[in-house]
């Protein structure tokens, strides 16, 4: 994914330069000014704010791997749920009948994701869009219901407590180290997500999800290439779902229901199809929307009469907000971001040159 | 010897049968035209050739026979094409456009890629170059990094052309690469489908409605109409055959 020059002052005098991730000084600034920002966060965060956060990590991962499913390689997939809870279980399931430590259950957790996604990928081979999406649906069901006989079978009917995991001997509760952990899993995805992106398979992925024939006639396996969608993004979903179950402490089915699907979905959508910033931007989005939600709600006067509202408002909230998103700004969150850096590009002007890219 | 042979080649539909016996002969390096009228078959002949279509009869790509083989087998093996109507990736960019064309030159694994390793990096930047040097051959130079959705039209001919050369065929099937152009995007279509046959020594199989065009740069040219073959052979003499004519112009009833 190499980009457009710049309007000025930075030339690119080598391939390798075109395939950096970040290139000019600006760049490296603003991001060595980020990366500083995040890792000072935990300093002057509150504890309430640091479970935000991680739960914003744990949200990117998995809308990271469901933006490489659908809005890369155009495979819509309901099993999103399904798939965080099999990560979840196999840890649960692995650390009570074997007392396995994290480095066992993670990789089992990823191996588990990418064989439920051989599964479940099968039928893109055949079904294409709203099809897909319902055979993908049944991924869910067999999921929640082996977990649910699990918990009834072994006695864990309120969910399957998993303690946290131990290095070198100390176990890993403190919020600040939980902070650290999941930020560097969240920022390890984006990473590989962006390298896939930039070679090989990101261009094949792009390619069979516009035009699968022509993508097919250019030499391009389309149906292996539908599969590894599957395998890589289910295999990085799982590891989410194993590290939402160690960070909880808890595994339930009752945390994986068909509504949490829509989440993740509503991320990639709301945070604008094809682009991992989209990701990134929708799961902090959907993340705190709903704290947003309540906040607002209880600055209303005479709110404490309503707070036995507020679950109800947040839904319609949450589903008006998708509308609006759909009709409005297809592009997502990352068509607004991008409308406003052309507009500060170009101003005085409003429209870019036609064709070419030097201008 | 002919680098590809297309063996009585018949393709139905249901009861429709689109092409019934069509045999045809490319030799190396040759630029070997094929006509028709609308819905003779021609695009047709292509999709079998590539995989899209099985057909029944013999298709042999230097005496190895692919009929039957998936089209990514196919485009692997060297037999690149373009598409009638462009059918480019639109939201990537030409270079794109044209590494994803070179898919099958490109050696690297998910795993690698996935850390970015010193091998994707390297390979990535020597495929770049192969690439650049074709977008330096179709003089696509300052549409690079454009994404190709918002490109004239003649230029999109242009890049769906150079993303079947990006493969680095051996045979290039071009499917009515003049259609939609004006005169002067015909002219430099023209000095490249010259310059592919004489530099880069690629045999074509070129449909085309441009009979002009055929006539000036075509080395053997093939009529197909309704599915069967017309005529066969040197311009001159095929241009001028009353069957084709008829077919083309048709026939007053008086002479018929």
């Amino acid at each position: 994914m190499s980009r457009s020059p710049r309007a000025s002052g930075y030339f690119r005098t080598s391939y390798d330069q075109d395939l950096a991730l970040v290139q000019t000084r600006l760049e490296r600034t603003s991001l060595g000014v980020f990366i500083a920002a995040l890792l000072a966060f935990p300093l002057i965060a509150s504890p309430f704010q640091l479970d935000l956060a991680c739960q914003v990590f744990l949200a990117s991962i998995g809308a990271l791997s469901l933006m490489l499913l659908t809005g890369y390689a155009g495979q819509i997939s309901l099993g999103h749920a399904g798939l965080l809870a099999a990560g979840a279980f196999t840890v649960g399931i692995l650390f009570r009948e074997t007392n396995a430590p994290f480095w066992i259950t993670l990789p089992a957790a990823a191996a588990v994701g990418g064989l439920l996604g051989i599964i479940f990928g099968l039928p893109s081979l055949r079904l294409r869009g709203l099809y897909l999406a319902v055979s993908t649906l049944a991924l869910h069901f067999v999921v929640i219901y082996l977990g649910g006989e699990y918990e009834a079978r072994r006695g864990f009917s309120t969910g399957i407590v998993v303690d946290p995991p131990k290095l070198g001997g100390v176990s890993i509760t403190d919020a600040r180290a939980w902070y650290f952990i999941l930020l560097g899993a969240a920022a390890a995805t984006l990473l590989v997500c962006l390298n896939l992106l930039r070679a090989r398979t990101g261009r094949a992925w792009r390619a069979l999800r516009t035009r699968e024939t022509v993508a097919e006639a250019l030499g391009i396996g389309v149906a292996s290439y539908k599969l590894l969608a599957f395998v890589i993004s289910s295999a990085v979903t799982a590891v989410a779902g194993a590290l939402f179950a160690y960070y909880r402490g808890f595994v339930s089915v009752e945390a994986f229901s068909l509504f949490l699907t829509i989440q993740y979905l509503a991320m990639v959508i709301i945070g604008g199809m094809g682009s991992l910033l989209g990701a990134l931007l929708g799961a902090i989005f959907v993340t705190l929307f709903p704290y947003i939600i309540e906040i607002g709600l209880l600055a209303l006067p005479g709110a404490q009469r309503h707070a036995s509202l507020l679950f109800a408002v947040n839904y319609a909230a949450f589903g008006l907000v998708m509308i609006l998103f759909l009709m409005f700004e297809p592009l997502g969150l990352v068509g607004m971001w991008r409308r406003m850096q052309n507009y500060f590009l170009l101003w005085p002007f409003k429209h870019r040159r036609a064709g070419g890219s030097r201008g | 010897m002919a680098e590809l042979e297309v063996d009585r080649l018949t393709l139905r539909f249901g009861g429709l049968t689109v092409l019934e016996g069509v045999s045809l002969a490319l030799g190396a390096g040759e630029l070997f035209a094929l006509i028709g009228p609308n819905g003779a078959g021609k695009t047709s002949v292509l999709n079998c050739v590539s995989g899209i279509y099985h057909g029944e009869g013999e298709i042999r790509f230097r005496d190895r026979n692919i009929a039957g083989c998936e089209p990514h087998q196919i485009a692997r093996l060297g037999l690149a094409r373009t598409f009638q109507h462009g059918e480019l990736f639109p939201q990537m960019s030409v270079l794109d456009n044209l590494l994803t064309g070179r898919h099958a030159r490109i050696h690297t694994n998910p795993l690698a890629e996935m850390l970015f390793l010193g091998s994707v990096r390297r390979e990535e930047m020597r495929h770049r170059e192969a690439v650049e040097r074709i977008i330096e051959f179709v003089e696509l130079e300052r549409y690079r990094h454009t994404p190709v959705d918002g490109l004239p039209f003649g230029i999109q001919k242009l890049v769906g052309f150079a993303r079947a050369l990006a493969l680095e065929p051996a045979i290039l099937m071009l499917d009515e690469p003049s259609a939609g152009l004006n005169r002067d995007e015909r002219e430099d279509l023209a000095r490249f489908i010259l310059r592919v046959k004489h530099e880069l020594g690629i045999s074509m199989i070129w449909i085309e409605h441009d009979l002009e065009m055929v006539a000036d740069l075509a080395d053997r040219i093939h009529v197909l109409d309704y599915g069967r073959t017309l005529a066969e052979g040197e311009p001159g003499a095929v241009l001028k055959d009353p069957r084709v004519v008829a077919a083309y112009i048709g026939t007053s009833a008086g002479s018929a």
